[in-house]
């Protein structure tokens, strides 16, 4: 009696469908999306022509912000590009405009061109990243996926491919979807291989450490190094090295710990700009050497001034690192854009 | 749940499909919080995605699932300023009074009672896989469901078939 009672209950539990939506966003650029299949031309010839003919009536109506759109919609999927249907509802915030071109529906999948233009300044450009914030609210689950597939200079407009799959056989046609976005990140900057500016052979022995809790980690060696149960021991934050050269990402430590090199990066107020990083190591061979493992903590969570430190472990021999050069991939934003966009638009089939 | 139908290369997204209400409920029951049962499945799933660890079978990965979901929330019980800052209303909206009424003596329980209740009776573990995959001694899981099995019957003052 009481397994039934305790299952009747438990089963009214579950993730919230935005909360799961979420996580898997986050995974959607890992071994998932590479099991996408390609798109299939499936739809009659008619259907195919009909829609050509509609969209030919419907294009000297749209504006010229729409053209390039539909020719990035022909490189992205060009053996399907003619079944989408024109939307075109938009919404304005901030004096940046969202705007739902044009959306296609086949078999249990809806893909969705979204714009975001500038109407005022130069807040979008090339490397505009929603930033986690976008929502897409239907009524059937689902998964969900959005990339940036283009930008133009011209008009200050990105281009964006939202791309949804429907978990069950329902049929999703007819049903309307609401898409939002609260904030963006932009001006990105990107630097792959960076020498870093440090004599590894002066590296010293820390004097002091300080036993942190971790948020979490990573690494081929994460699990033998650090169990779920144990808090990691880690560098006490220096000043920031001046000569860094990545703007928004401090070096505030570099040390051995435990016969390992420790190697500490401060990123403030991380919520707001997403910097974030790795290092690695060359040999005299050129061959890069991964940190052993890394793990992160923060010196706070929901008040202003939180920082969140990474630090990157070595198992290299203090003796043998002068051997080596220090390397690292970073990416930092440069501007944070808020507002409240938000459309609502209905999905139709093709057929 | 069914481990066969998922293969252990199976990609990112499926597993966490097939494990989200594993782990949610696991969380809830040990937190009873939808706020902390909330940050518990990301952190479990954010790890999940970044470490990608490999896993002998099925059987492993749900282990695996369920060891991490109960050592984060662990973590995040240990924190007091977490407690606090809990909204007492952030719950769930269960369908009947029993269920309201079973969810809140359960509440009353310690959390590791909670956790080995619902192994033992939702997920349909033996006390020798839970001590396996809590790494206790399946003596101390006998004596912790034994105990939870006599606070539900002073606490619900009913005759429950536990």
């Amino acid at each position: 009696m009481f397994k039934e009672r305790y299952s009747h209950m438990n089963n009214q539990i579950h993730p919230r469908d935005q909360l799961l939506q979420d996580i898997l966003d986050s995974a959607h650029d890992g071994d998932c999306s590479k099991r996408i299949e390609p798109l299939r031309l499936k739809r009659p010839v008619v259907a195919l022509v009909a829609l050509c003919i509609c969209l030919t009536m419907a294009m000297p109506v749209l504006a010229a912000t729409v053209e390039p759109i539909y020719q990035l919609m022909y490189m992205v999927s060009p053996s399907v590009a003619q079944f989408f249907m024109p939307v075109q509802k938009s919404s304005e915030s901030n004096g940046i405009k969202l705007e739902v071109v044009s959306s296609y529906i086949h078999d249990n999948i809806a893909e969705i061109y979204v714009t975001m233009q500038d109407l005022t300044g130069d807040r979008i450009d090339g490397t505009t990243d929603l930033f986690d914030s976008y929502s897409i609210n239907r009524p059937f689950d689902s998964s969900a996926h959005c990339q940036l597939i283009g930008y133009e200079q011209n008009t200050k407009t990105a281009t964006f491919l939202i791309t949804i799959d429907e978990w069950g056989s329902q049929n999703i046609a007819g049903d309307k979807i609401t898409f939002s976005v609260r904030e963006f990140l932009s001006h990105k900057n990107k630097y792959d291989g960076l020498e870093i500016p440090v004599e590894l052979s002066s590296i010293l022995t820390a004097e002091r450490t300080q036993t942190v809790s971790s948020n979490g980690g990573g690494g081929k060696d994460y699990q033998s190094y650090l169990d779920f149960e144990r808090n990691p021991i880690a560098l006490i934050p220096s000043d920031p090295m001046e000569a860094f050269p990545v703007d928004g990402i401090d070096l505030t430590g570099i040390a051995y710990i435990g016969g390992k090199l420790h190697i500490q990066t401060a990123v403030k107020e991380p919520l707001d700009n997403d910097n974030h990083g790795s290092f690695y190591l060359k040999d005299a061979t050129g061959t890069d050497i991964s940190c052993n493992y890394s793990f992160s903590f923060s010196n706070q969570y929901e008040q202003p001034g939180r920082i969140d430190y990474h630090e990157y472990v070595f198992d290299i021999p203090q003796e043998y690192v002068s051997k080596y050069l220090l390397y690292g991939d970073f990416v930092t934003s440069g501007m944070k854009t808020k507002g409240d966009w938000r459309v609502t638009f209905p999905l139709e089939s093709t057929e | 749940m069914k481990l066969q139908s998922l293969r252990t290369d199976d990609c990112v997204g499926d597993v966490i499909k097939f494990y989200s209400n594993m782990v949610y409920r696991l969380a809830f029951a040990r937190t009873g919080t939808r706020h902390d049962a909330d940050e518990i499945f990301q952190e479990v799933f954010f790890r999940y995605i970044k470490k990608q660890p490999v896993f002998e079978n099925e059987a492993h990965r749900k282990a695996w699932f369920i060891k991490v979901t109960v050592n984060c929330s662990k973590k995040l019980w240990g924190s007091a300023w977490k407690r606090k800052i809990i909204p007492l209303e952030e719950t769930l909206q269960f369908e009947t009074k029993e269920d309201i009424d079973l969810y809140n003596e359960l509440q009353q329980l310690p959390a590791k009672y909670r956790e080995v209740i619902h192994l033992f009776y939702y997920e349909d573990m033996t006390t020798e896989e839970i001590a396996k995959v809590l790494e206790r001694k399946n003596t101390t899981v006998r004596t912790q469901l034994t105990r939870a099995r006599v606070l539900l019957k002073n606490i619900l003052k009913e005759d429950y078939d536990v």
